[in-house]
């Protein structure tokens, strides 16, 4: 036991922010974000050359093969520089189909698509809640219906990252119904440009975009399949779990800088003669926010902990979840209360912050639903 | 990072068990439990330190030199979980936090006087810091003890002296320079309790429990009583404080009423319907996260000790986290019970009435051994730098 991060963990730590400091300053994520871009195109390049795309891929597809938890802490720095890059749907829909690569339960398709994930030839995301906010199996409708040697996809998807721009879409379709909810689930591989597609970008809180993705009886031959037939959410499940981790790793990333930058500020700005951080309401303000999102990355890295020993993590990520999104909201709160009209600025910087990570915590699951799932796993 | 625990951890957790199940009685439970209402440390307790010093475990990561066995801390945060999860009072010899300072500061003498006896329960500390000046601001303690040939003599009062009723000795924060700047003129010392001139008067606590005032009444003591160099109390007796807050003892102290409410709620035929209320089992569910958090901070200050580093606002945040959890558990334990959590006693109170025991009882760790407002204050300016006024 040592939860603190090991030599290889502070290696990646280090190196990553190194890169990112040099090369993705505030103005290059608000450029991306004034552009409308939906990527930029260069980071992505070095990501991929560094071998970052692929650090916990297998590395015969060329990947790092790291632990779960290095990939933590590449997200906890990615999410600390607001990278503008699809990095989350990439590496989660990678990872998901790698792993079913490594059951053998899929086409080459799926092995051919992690071998160019690695080196960042073809982007990949994944498409999965629909109306209702949460992200429970019973959520999926869109319906997938034999034909063939393939599918006939009908339905839609609520919320989709960097679909347009992406090669391939890992989407999860109802193969059957009636059952329970977590039967009768397929994963399956679709091409953004496939005849039946049609998708409308909307703009987030965050400056990127979500897709809303409608498919009009759109064909997916056998070799879109990733997992069994019916029973994707043997895949989904722990793909969801590795999502929501790296999502509450980038969270906590960019909620602990939001919160550094305020701790800065309070030693520069002055009121009534003094730094405003030498006041106790102000002092035991920042106290709070670092034990919150400290909390926050320790309930993050144990539940990457978990996914890293191959054991279940569902406990683990969904109180992280649930814990930081709400507390992480709390830290950022406070930050801007720091900060007082300036963090309500657009041309000042901590905004992007702001907005950023408070937008990455209304996605994968509300705090209400994880905890839901808390009380459940506890056995209520 | 490494969130597991060794085989040999394992192994070891499994041998406190066992030594548990064969050694903790309901009877010594309920000595001890009549221990902490003032009835002093009872034979069957006493039986039970030694038993558990004989095997080596209550110094376990001191040098072998004074009894312990240089075992790994994480052996000992084992031990102290399993026994905290037994509800054996842990604090009863004060092994954790007085003998660290002895080894540290103490003379030979007094380390061979002392720590083989607290190893073997055979002396134990009641603490003489607060007086009724104030507790956070220890430093402006009056007490004073007056340099007299080889002798102190001291005078003055201490309050919530918990055990000094039963402790065989009281380790003893004095003023022995009243000149000095007020951290700079403090000395410890290390008396028996039997020394003629104090005088102990109980005072009882909302949840049942004895603490007392302490009266010194030219309690005269060689000089050799003192602990570390004189005027040096207040280093010595600092970085005892600062060890003693973190530990898997109190995240026990902290988390113990989520985990009687958890348990109540699982197995409880009245629990069970209370807990189908989504309400309920959400504000459970949040505490339950909470929960998680106090553990994880424990880990990581013991991660950071075991490396050797000295925790710059860790600690503190621990301490934070901890107490106001505790107490928010207490509160929402209060709601979720509602009529049934007041009951003091009796066949229709939950858990025997130990919720509203709990309720009255957890704040006292919000602002004993360090407050909360204190413990923020101490991780803005050390832990983030943030100036003074
Ligand atoms: C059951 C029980 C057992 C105890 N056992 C022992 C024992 O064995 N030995 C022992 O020595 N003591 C013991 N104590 C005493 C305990 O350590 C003190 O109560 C504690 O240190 C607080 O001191 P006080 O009660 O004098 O409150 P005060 O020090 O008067 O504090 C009152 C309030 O003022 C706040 N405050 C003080 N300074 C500041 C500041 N600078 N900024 C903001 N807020 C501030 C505090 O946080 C607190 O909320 C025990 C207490 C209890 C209730």
């Amino acid at each position: 036991m040592d939860v603190l991060l090991n030599e290889d963990e502070e290696m990646i730590r280090d190196g990553v922010r190194r890169f990112f400091d040099a090369e993705c300053s505030p103005d290059r994520v608000r450029g991306i974000e004034d552009g409308g871009a939906r990527t930029d195109p260069e980071l992505w390049r070095q990501l991929a050359e560094l071998g970052w795309l692929g650090l916990a891929l297998p590395s015969v597809y060329g990947g790092g093969e790291a632990p779960f938890t290095q990939l933590t802490v590449l997200f906890e720095e990615a999410g600390r520089a607001l990278a503008p890059v699809p990095l989350h749907p990439h590496v989660v829909t990678a990872l998901a189909l790698a792993e079913a690569v490594g059951r053998g339960e899929c086409g080459p398709l799926a092995a051919t698509l992690v071998s160019e994930a690695c080196v960042g030839d073809s982007l990949l995301t994944w498409a999965w809640s629909e109306r209702l906010p949460g992200m429970g199996p019973e959520t999926i409708e869109l319906s997938a219906t034999a034909d063939g040697n393939g599918w006939r996809l009908n339905g839609h998807k609520g919320m989709v990252e960097a679909f347009e721009i992406a090669g391939h879409c890992l989407v999860a379709a109802r193969t059957q119904t009636g059952g329970s909810a977590n039967g009768g689930l397929t994963l399956l591989l679709v091409a953004p440009n496939a005849p039946g597609v049609s998708a409308v970008a909307r703009r987030t809180l965050a400056g990127d975009f979500q897709s809303e993705v409608h498919f009009d009886n759109v064909y997916v031959d056998g070799d879109g399949l990733v997992g069994r037939v019916d029973e994707g959410w043997d895949l989904a499940r722990p793909m969801l779990q590795r999502a929501m981790v790296l999502n509450c790793a980038m969270i906590v990333g960019a909620t602990r800088r939001a919160a550094e930058r305020a701790f800065d500020y309070a030693k520069e700005r002055h009121a009534f003669g003094h730094p405003i951080g030498s006041f106790q309401a102000i002092q035991h303000t920042c106290a709070d926010m670092i034990t919150w999102v400290d909390g926050a990355e320790l309930l993050t890295r144990e539940a990457a902990w978990h996914i890293a020993q191959g054991s279940d993590a569902g406990l683990a990520a969904a109180a992280a979840k649930a814990f930081t999104n709400e507390r992480c909201q709390a830290v950022l709160r406070e930050a801007n209360q720091i900060h007082g009209g300036y963090a309500q600025v657009r041309e000042y910087d901590q905004q992007l912050w702001y907005r950023r990570a408070a937008a990455w915590s209304m996605r994968l699951g509300t705090s209400m639903e994880h905890r839901r799932a808390v009380a459940q796993a506890l056995e209520l | 990072m490494d969130f597991g625990f060794s085989e040999e951890n394992e192994a070891f957790r499994a041998e406190i068990r066992a030594f548990i199940a064969e050694n903790v009685s309901p009877e010594i439970v309920q000595e001890m439990h009549d221990g902490t209402q003032g009835a002093g440390i009872g034979p069957l307790t006493k039986d039970l330190i030694h038993k558990i010093g004989q095997r080596g475990w209550i110094g376990m990561s001191w040098p072998e030199e004074y009894g312990g066995r240089d075992a790994d801390i994480i052996d000992q945060y084992i031990f102290e979980e399993e026994l905290a999860r037994a509800r054996v009072p842990l604090n009863l010899g004060n092994f954790i936090e007085q003998a660290p300072a002895i080894m540290n500061a103490g003379t030979e003498a007094q380390k061979q006087y002392f720590l083989p006896r607290l190893v073997r329960g055979d002396v134990t500390f009641a603490l003489g810091y607060t007086e009724p000046s104030g507790g956070t601001d220890l430093a402006s303690l009056k007490t004073r003890a007056v340099a007299d040939g080889d002798d102190f003599v001291i005078n003055g009062q201490k309050v919530f002296t918990t055990r000094a009723e039963s402790s065989s000795h009281i380790y003893l924060m004095a003023r022995t320079d009243p000149e000095a700047p007020k951290h700079r003129g403090i000395s410890i010392f290390l008396v028996p309790m039997d020394t003629p001139g104090i005088t102990v008067r109980p005072l009882w606590t909302l949840p049942g429990g004895r603490t007392n005032e302490v009266f010194l009444e030219d309690v005269r003591v060689p000089k050799e009583s003192m602990l570390g160099a004189e005027n040096e109390g207040w280093n010595i007796g600092a970085s005892a404080l600062n060890l003693g807050r973190a530990g898997a003892r109190r995240y026990c102290i902290y988390v113990s009423p989520f985990e009687d409410l958890l348990k109540y709620l699982q197995t409880d035929d009245l629990g069970r319907d209370i807990a189908r209320d989504p309400v309920v089992r959400d504000k459970v569910a949040e505490l339950y996260c909470e929960a998680q958090v106090a553990r994880l901070f424990t880990m990581r200050s013991l991660s950071m000790v075991r490396r050797g580093q000295n925790p710059p606002y860790e600690i503190s945040s621990e301490k934070i986290w901890g107490p106001e959890f505790q107490v928010r558990t207490t509160e929402a334990a209060s709601q979720i019970l509602g009529p049934y959590h007041q009951l003091w006693e009796g066949e229709a109170a939950p858990n025997g009435g130990s919720f509203p025991r709990q309720y009255v009882n957890a704040m006292v760790s919000t602002f004993g051994h360090g407050s909360t407002q204190v413990m923020r204050t101490a991780i803005a300016r050390r832990g983030l730098g943030l100036p003074r006024e």
